[in-house]
């Protein structure tokens, strides 16, 4: 397992990944074993309420409603900076003067076109 | 979350006793399930926030990292890495074996755009610079020259086509009588 090669479009995963098993660090394998405890923390509650034969109900995720509860509720935490500012009127404010001027001008000039009877109706499917 | 509610509800209105409905009207329910706590809330300031957040979200306090706190509406979320579901390790045994995620995991808050259908950081066999370069370079050359076609059009040399009989005098309608002088639409 030397001379492992990654397949082309994937990343190597961390238990090939040789600097897992030489030269270790005890700090990064209390790391590693306090990461694996939680994760085994969690294996656990989800299987004892999978494998539950009273259990009648959905199993809920409290990652998933967190989530969720933090995706739907931006503006507490939002506050008014230079950054935001600008992106909010760059995105919002900006899009609509500038639509409404390239709009309007586009069909006056074609109105009078009209008008004066000059307009050219090629036509092609392009333009 | 909602079914668990309602099914709570009909729990309670099915008990039959006057505490049932009255737990349901004064809004007294069970202590379990998700509190106040739980949720997420504001940027962490103390180093003892910081640890209760990564309690709260199942992390370790030394890998938990918020999102800095620049009022854009991430609060305490963690930054977890960029990395998509299609980095993952597809033949261990993950919870919710489509999603490549354990129960319980802290889910990235780009999380819907990582999934196996979207979008993909798995690393390519190219560097993404040269790929753009190729792939702009053959679009942008084409486009240029569709365009030279367009305004030096080249094709076979063509005359406005030569009638015989005097440029059919006759067969237009000229007069049958009068005599014309012979048009020579050649030059030998």
């Amino acid at each position: 397992m030397a001379d492992y090669q990654e397949a082309p479009l994937a990343t190597r995963p961390k238990t090939l990944d040789p600097n897992e098993y030489f030269n270790l660090s005890p700090e990064y394998r209390r790391a590693e074993e306090a990461r694996a405890a939680l994760r085994a923390n969690l294996k656990r509650q989800y299987q004892m309420q999978l494998n539950n034969p009273h259990r009648k109900e959905l199993i809920e995720d409290p990652a998933l409603t967190r989530w969720v509860y933090a995706r739907a509720n931006p503006y507490p935490h939002f506050r008014a900076t230079n950054k935001t500012s600008l992106l909010g009127a760059m995105f919002g404010v900006f899009p609509l003067f500038f639509f409404y001027y390239v709009f309007k001008t586009d069909r006056d000039r074609r109105e009078q076109h009209i008008k004066d009877g000059t307009l050219e109706r090629k036509f092609s499917l392009s333009s | 979350m909602a079914v668990v509610g309602f099914r709570r509800w009909a729990r309670a209105l099915s008990k039959g006793q006057g505490s049932g409905i009255s737990a349901l009207f004064s809004g007294a329910r069970a202590a379990s399930g998700t509190s106040k706590a739980d949720l997420p809330g504001a940027y962490p300031k103390t180093p003892e926030e910081r640890a209760a957040a990564a309690k709260k979200y199942n992390m370790r306090v030394e890998d938990y990292e918020p999102y800095p706190d620049k009022g854009e509406g991430y609060g305490d979320y963690p930054k977890l890495p960029d990395r998509s579901q299609h980095e993952r390790a597809p033949w261990y045994q993950w919870d919710p074996p489509d999603l490549r995620r354990n129960w319980g995991e802290p889910i990235h808050w780009d999380f819907d755009m990582y999934i196996r259908n979207r979008v993909d950081t798995s690393p390519t066999p190219l560097s993404w610079n040269s790929m753009c370069k190729q792939l702009f370079g053959f679009i942008g050359f084409m486009l240029f020259m569709f365009y030279l076609g367009e305004k030096f059009p080249c094709y076979q040399p063509v005359a406005p086509k030569q009638y015989p009989y005097n440029n059919l005098y006759l067969e237009k309608g000229g007069d049958p009588n009068k005599e014309l002088e012979e048009v020579k639409n050649y030059e030998i």
